[in-house]
């Protein structure tokens, strides 16, 4: 297997975002007749990587050969051309077309005239050849999602695709349409093609692939066939080892009252729980860590204790009131904030002056509110002592929003939220897209009101982030909690095993 | 009421309706393609007045409609590019740039009639296009002049009508521009350029305003007046709703607008001591009534009026 020669081999690409480097020196080689898992946490530079190769994005270095030969592509005409399909993590379908329509889009063959019977004798014996079967009649949005992903994967067959890019093909099927899935990926390489799966759950790396690329914050961590791997390994190249505990000073102080939630459910749709039974404490004075790859239920149980969707059952209990059927005005009055992910649509009114952006979760109370009446000067006030306080740079409280950078503004509501006063701080991602220096003062902030007596719910993607200033941890896979560690216990590849759905 | 007079009621309405639907029908064209595309221009009804009084320029000093209908055509042609380049390339708002580019065609023509022919109590007239005249067909009672007696852009806009409906339909580039219109990313991937085709669909859409506007002039009116399109470019846009995106559902539309636009007429004669204001609303009531009715169930586009940013 290891003399085999690439078709396809991508050499030290680089890819700069405004915020990020996701592709960092990458080199990426894809073989014949074989399933490549490309593996690595959210966030990890991988359908970047794929998407330059797919020409969608232009690399900002590095070169892409296929069969030993330097090409450019400029567009995914090109890859088309050269035998590349992508099926993307959402679907590149429109729902209101049916399959033979979809299929027809922008294709090639066919000239002027939209000649669908022509299309559909094709299609059948594609899907014939394939055993992926799909009803060329049929509307999308009438469609399982297993359907539409077969529709997807015949759409690239049909331009003669040889290689056979499937994004986080998984992620959206039931376990049954998972099977058929893997079945139809195995039967695709026996026909000769080859297949790169990108993933973030381990367990289909065995079960699907025949060889491991693992990305981790843009470079290459890992790489080697399927069979002379370990799950140890992957997740290290994964997760990273340098447990770097960054030691903020904990005091501990005794404040009573807690923040409670007991046998918490949330349905989906098609009654799938995306939360199950869920129960945990949070104490003042305490910070809980929600350890969660994205998609785990996570976002939705922060949204829930804050108000913003309603559970299906279960309570939370707040200082000893049970508040589940309560508005989100009442928890906020019970000492309840909130810093959430999207900043710049759900943490401020993007297009209001930072001083009305300072009383978002205020605006009915005094001081700012006296009779009804806004009391501007006391708004500027506040908000002068958050850009002051959190090192915001903007040059007057009177700034939008939504001219901030993205750093600043998150120092901005994090700010708001950890100088008004209150009991419980929900968090999540407090840090992302910050540099590191304003990520230090955030987590020492988040320390410091801990040690004042505020219980903090922290759900975050970066797991050095919840190791460096938790008390606790709970891991959630699945809309549950599958794992619970104290501080003294914390062990990052444990933690990231469970996370990946991997029983530690 | 006795069955003549009936019989004379629905051959008024039928040959009425044509003339009075026509410019809402061109206009209306152009914006399902608009629309098919992704792009809302609300501005047809500024780009109709231009049409209209750049065809009255034109047919008053050089005396030619055909000409006139294409300059019109092209200055709506010029305010589709407009559009383009400030809701394509630039992005802005769509709500808003066709609500500017109502007001700039409102205010030009205006000031464009105005310093020409200056306010003068009597305005300027020019012919209206001159009716087909088959022997025999025309001659045949109540259908004959309906069918065989219209105008020639009333047959060449039905030959438009069946095009588009065969370009969007039963063409690959119909369905690439349906794919825009639907999801410009969708597009972008299976190699389409998304950009490429809202600029054709601005560009058709605003050529059709400008010949919309253009027969109410040379059509109907035979001269132009201050807002003389009377709201008809929003008729257009609602009747793109009401058809579903479907260019023969929109043509319909049109009829009934027109149907009811002679109708009013009619009723104004008949029993004039109702207000004359409230049989001028009528067309616009039944409208409303047609896209409540039917409209609100349809399903526009999933990228109607949302700018394509590269790369999101
Ligand atoms: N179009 C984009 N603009 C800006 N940043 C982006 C863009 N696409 C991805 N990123 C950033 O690049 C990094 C890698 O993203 P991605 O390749 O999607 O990761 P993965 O697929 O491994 O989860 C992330 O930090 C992401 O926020
Ligand atoms: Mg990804």
């Amino acid at each position: 297997m290891n003399t085999k020669e690439p078709i396809i081999r991508m050499e030290n690409i680089v890819k700069v975002f405004p915020n990020v480097v996701a592709n960092d020196g990458i080199n990426f080689e894809i073989y014949p007749n074989e399933v490549h898992a490309l593996l690595g946490e959210n966030g990890a530079g991988k359908t970047t990587l794929m998407n330059i190769l797919y020409g969608l994005y232009k690399p900002d270095s590095g070169n892409i050969y296929i069969y030993g030969k330097k090409v450019n592509i400029k567009n995914p005409l090109y890859a088309q051309k050269f035998g590349i399909g992508m099926v993307h993590q959402h679907f590149s379908l429109i729902p209101y077309f049916n399959v033979l329509e979809n299929i027809s889009i922008g294709l090639n063959e066919l000239k002027i005239n939209l000649n669908l019977e022509k299309v559909k004798k094709k299609l059948e014996e594609i899907m014939k050849k394939y055993g992926l079967l799909v009803d060329p009649e049929k509307r999308i949005e009438e469609m399982s999602v297993g359907e539409m992903q077969r529709v997807e994967i015949l759409k690239l067959l049909f331009r003669g695709a040889n290689v056979l890019i499937l994004d986080e093909p998984t992620s959206a099927l039931t376990p049954q349409e998972v099977d058929e899935l893997f079945r139809s990926i195995r039967d695709l390489v026996k026909e000769g093609k080859s297949v790169v799966i990108i993933t973030h759950k381990l367990y289909e790396v065995f079960q699907i692939s025949d060889r491991i690329t693992v990305l981790r914050k843009g470079k290459v961590t890992y790489k080697g066939l399927t069979s002379e791997t370990t799950q140890e390994a992957l997740v290290e190249a994964m997760i990273g080892k340098s447990v770097s505990f960054n030691d903020f000073s904990r005091e501990q102080i005794k404040v009573e009252g807690s923040l409670r939630v007991e046998g918490l459910t949330l349905y989906g749709k098609g009654n799938v729980p995306i939360i199950k039974d869920v129960t945990f404490e949070l104490k003042r004075g305490e910070i809980l860590g929600i350890a969660a790859v994205a998609g785990n239920g996570e976002k939705e149980l922060i949204d829930i204790i804050f108000g913003l969707i309603k559970q299906n059952s279960g309570k939370i209990i707040l200082d000893g009131k049970e508040i589940q059927n309560k508005p989100v005005k009442n928890r906020i009055e019970m000492g309840l904030s909130f810093i959430p992910a999207e900043r710049l649509t759900r943490g401020v009114a993007a297009g209001l002056a930072l001083y009305y952006n300072s009383i978002l979760h205020d605006h009915w109370s005094e001081p700012y509110i006296k009779h009804s009446i806004i009391n501007e000067q006391e708004m500027r006030n506040f908000a002068r002592k958050i850009i002051k306080s959190f090192e915001v740079v903007a040059k007057s409280e009177e700034v939008l929003a939504k001219q901030l950078s993205g750093g600043n503004l998150q120092k901005f509501i994090v700010g708001r939220e950890m100088l008004r006063s209150s009991k419980y701080i929900l968090a999540v991602n407090p840090t992302s897209g910050l540099d590191v220096s304003a990520t230090q003062m955030v987590r020492q902030a988040l320390v410091n009101m801990r040690n004042s007596g505020v219980g903090i719910l922290l759900s975050s993607e970066d797991l050095d982030e919840l190791v460096s200033v938790s008390d606790r941890i709970i891991v959630m896979y699945k809309g549950q909690i599958v794992g619970s560690f104290e501080r003294h216990e914390f062990d990052k590849i444990k933690i990231g095993a469970l996370m990946l759905g991997k029983n530690a | 009421m006795n069955v003549a007079l009936i019989i004379l009621i629905i051959e008024t309405i039928l040959i009425g309706m044509i003339p009075r639907a026509m410019p809402i029908f061109a206009s209306a064209l152009g914006e399902t393609v608009d629309q098919s595309a992704g792009i809302l221009n609300l501005g047809v009804e500024g780009i109709m007045l231009m049409g209209a009084i750049t065809a009255l320029l034109v047919d008053f000093f050089y005396h030619n409609p055909v000409l006139a209908f294409l300059v019109a055509g092209f200055v709506g042609l010029i305010f589709g590019a407009i559009h383009g380049i400030l809701v394509i390339s630039m992005k802005l708002d769509q709500t808003v740039i066709g609500t500017a580019i109502w007001f700039v065609g409102w205010g030009l023509s205006g000031v464009l009639y105005a310093a020409t022919f200056g306010l003068s109590s009597s305005p300027p007239t020019v012919p209206t296009l001159p009716h087909i005249y088959i022997p025999y067909l025309t001659n045949i009672p109540f259908f004959g002049r309906f069918i065989f007696g219209e105008d020639p852009l009333v047959y060449i806009l039905i030959g438009a009508l069946i095009a588009v409906d065969y370009f969007l339909n039963h063409t690959k580039q119909g369905l690439n521009l349906r794919t825009v219109g639907h999801d410009p990313r969708v597009a972008e991937i299976m190699g389409v350029n998304p950009y490429l085709y809202r600029y054709a669909a601005v560009l058709f859409g605003g050529f059709m305003a400008g010949i919309g506007g253009a027969y109410i002039t040379l059509g109907i009116v035979g001269s132009f007046y201050f807002d003389i399109t009377a709201g008809m470019g929003f008729i257009a846009v609602a009747l793109v709703y009401f058809g579903k995106w479907k260019p023969y559902r929109v043509f319909v539309g049109t009829l009934i607008f027109g149907a009811v636009y002679v109708f009013y007429f009619m009723m104004e004669d008949l029993y004039p001591k109702i207000p004359y204001e409230f049989y001028q609303m009528l067309p616009y009531i039944v409208t409303l009534i047609m896209i409540l009715v039917i409209g609100t169930r349809a399903k526009p586009p999933a990228s109607l009026a949302i700018p394509y940013i590269k790369g999101e």
